[in-house]
């Protein structure tokens, strides 16, 4: 329920957002909402969609490095991502979900995909807790340092709420989620019952949801 | 509550399900809201796992493809939009054409409308016509049977005229002096009101006679057999006045003709 409020709010947003870009030609694609920039890129605006890319490419090169395994690869599924954000932006529907869901959720099946193509093992994906600060990780000058900011935050909270999960809980999620293994898959890779794999799931979400809670994440 | 389809819940929200068994929970999530609130809230927090991920800084290069690939798509569609101008010209075109023809079919269907219309007013009018025809033939006929005894050779034409009352009147009296009947022509005469009618007089220096009573159609024309006891030939005046419905023994209104014979 509390979602569904979310995606009102988006949609009010947005609305608003497209009131004042109207009034405004000149307003800062680096300003708008994702909301709104995807909007842009479904009328064609190439601009719309350069700022979604500075926004969210690394994050995208991560998650599909992190199933990959292969930089490469990982930069043909970068691109192949936001090209079809470009052509697919009609069709993006906020009501359903955040732009960054529908985003990562894009870029972590055309990396499952070109996993699958490939034999190339995937590399540890996660970074130590602790192993940098936030000043180590900054962008270079001249990137959105508030929004760099907030995404580095994000991801030292969802970091911290993976770690404090039990190793085996936290190996479930990651190869459900990051290797698109199915629960048999998982049972077979690592020897154990499918009750138990069901088990581990069960709770490293609820753990996780915990954690986020804890942290006061905001995705 | 199904234990096998709840077991598959949190893969649902991480979304590694078998095609099979994604339909499996969908069915089950429609007929279950608890179950479909317990999934939302699950896949809320599986959604921030992409922001656990290392961020790696891409290659300019690949932004730059990206960017080259996008212009390129973006000026196909404006080509593809330009060569789609001349079509859109020819629809308007086309819908100025078709909007004259409709303007033109109209315009047709109201004159023709209007031509029925004339039409059926000539019909009327044609029809009042023959009416009126038919009453001259009928007077005409009347005339030729009180002409019987008339010997052409002798017959006169007298022209009348109206008075200062009704100065647009003309008329003749056809008549053979030696007779007792004459044929009187008139026109310019206006149809009086009700309870007023024409009544032509014979005057021979003394009280004048009345000859008859005298109507004229809505154009102010009339036809009217003279009759007298004497012969028409022995007064040497005819005249016609307005008087009260039914007649008069002697004038009492307008004389709107005056004409010596």
């Amino acid at each position: 329920m509390a979602r569904n409020k979310n995606t009102t709010g988006i949609s009010v947003r947005i609305n608003s957002e497209s009131s004042r870009l109207r009034a405004h030609n000149e307003t800062v694609p680096e300003r708008l909402s994702d909301e709104i920039l995807v909007t842009q890129v479904a009328q064609g605006s190439s601009a719309a969609l350069e700022a979604l890319y500075d926004r969210y490419a690394s994050t995208v090169l991560g998650i599909s490095l992190k199933v990959i395994g292969d930089q490469a690869s990982a930069e043909d599924v970068l691109q192949e991502t936001f090209w079809r954000v470009w052509k697919s932006a009609v069709t993006y529907q906020p009501q359903r979900g955040s732009f960054t869901s529908w985003l990562f959720r894009i870029a972590r099946n055309l990396a499952i995909d070109s996993y699958r193509r490939q034999t190339v093992r995937p590399q540890e994906v996660y970074m130590e807790v602790g192993s940098d600060s936030i000043l180590e990780e900054m962008p270079d000058p001249g990137t959105d340092v508030a929004e760099q900011t907030q995404s580095i935050l994000k991801n030292r909270q969802v970091r911290q709420a993976l770690a404090s999960l039990p190793r085996l809980q936290r190996q479930v999620i990651e190869m459900a989620y990051f290797y698109g293994m199915t629960r048999q898959e998982i049972a077979e890779a690592t020897w154990e019952a499918l009750g138990t794999i069901h088990t581990r799931a069960r709770l490293a979400v609820q753990k996780l949801r915990e954690e986020l809670d804890r942290e006061e994440f905001e995705g | 509550m199904d234990k096998h389809i709840e077991e598959l819940l949190p893969f649902y929200a991480l979304d590694a399900l078998t095609d099979e068994e994604r339909e499996l929970v969908e069915r089950y999530l429609t007929e279950h809201p608890e179950a479909r609130q317990q999934v939302e809230e699950m896949a809320h927090t599986v959604s921030a796992l992409p922001y656990g991920v290392a961020t790696v800084e891409p290659p300019r290069r690949a932004k730059e493809a990206l960017m080259a690939r996008v212009a390129a798509d973006a000026e196909a569609r404006a080509r593809s939009s330009a060569q789609s101008q001349p079509s859109r010209r020819v629809n308007r075109f086309e819908n100025f054409f078709r909007t004259f023809s409709l303007a033109t079919a109209a315009v047709a269907i109201l004159w023709v409308i209007l031509l029925n219309i004339q039409v059926l007013r000539l019909r009327n009018e044609i029809s009042a016509l023959n009416d009126r025809v038919a009453a001259q033939s009928e007077s005409l006929d009347q005339i030729i049977t009180n002409l019987p005894q008339t010997n052409p050779s002798n017959v006169i034409t007298v022209s009348l005229k109206g008075t200062e009352v009704q100065p647009q009147v003309q008329g003749q009296l056809i008549v053979d002096p030696e007779s007792q009947s004459a044929v009187l022509v008139i026109s310019g005469l206006p149809q009086l009101q009700a309870g007023k009618t024409y009544q032509v007089w014979l005057i021979n220096g003394g009280a004048p006679v009345s000859a008859g009573l005298l109507t004229v159609d809505e154009n102010g024309q009339g036809v009217f057999i003279v009759t007298s006891e004497s012969v028409i030939g022995s007064f040497n005046t005819l005249g016609i006045s307005i008087e009260p419905e039914g007649g008069s023994p002697q004038p009492t209104g307008d004389i709107v003709v005056f004409s010596e014979l």
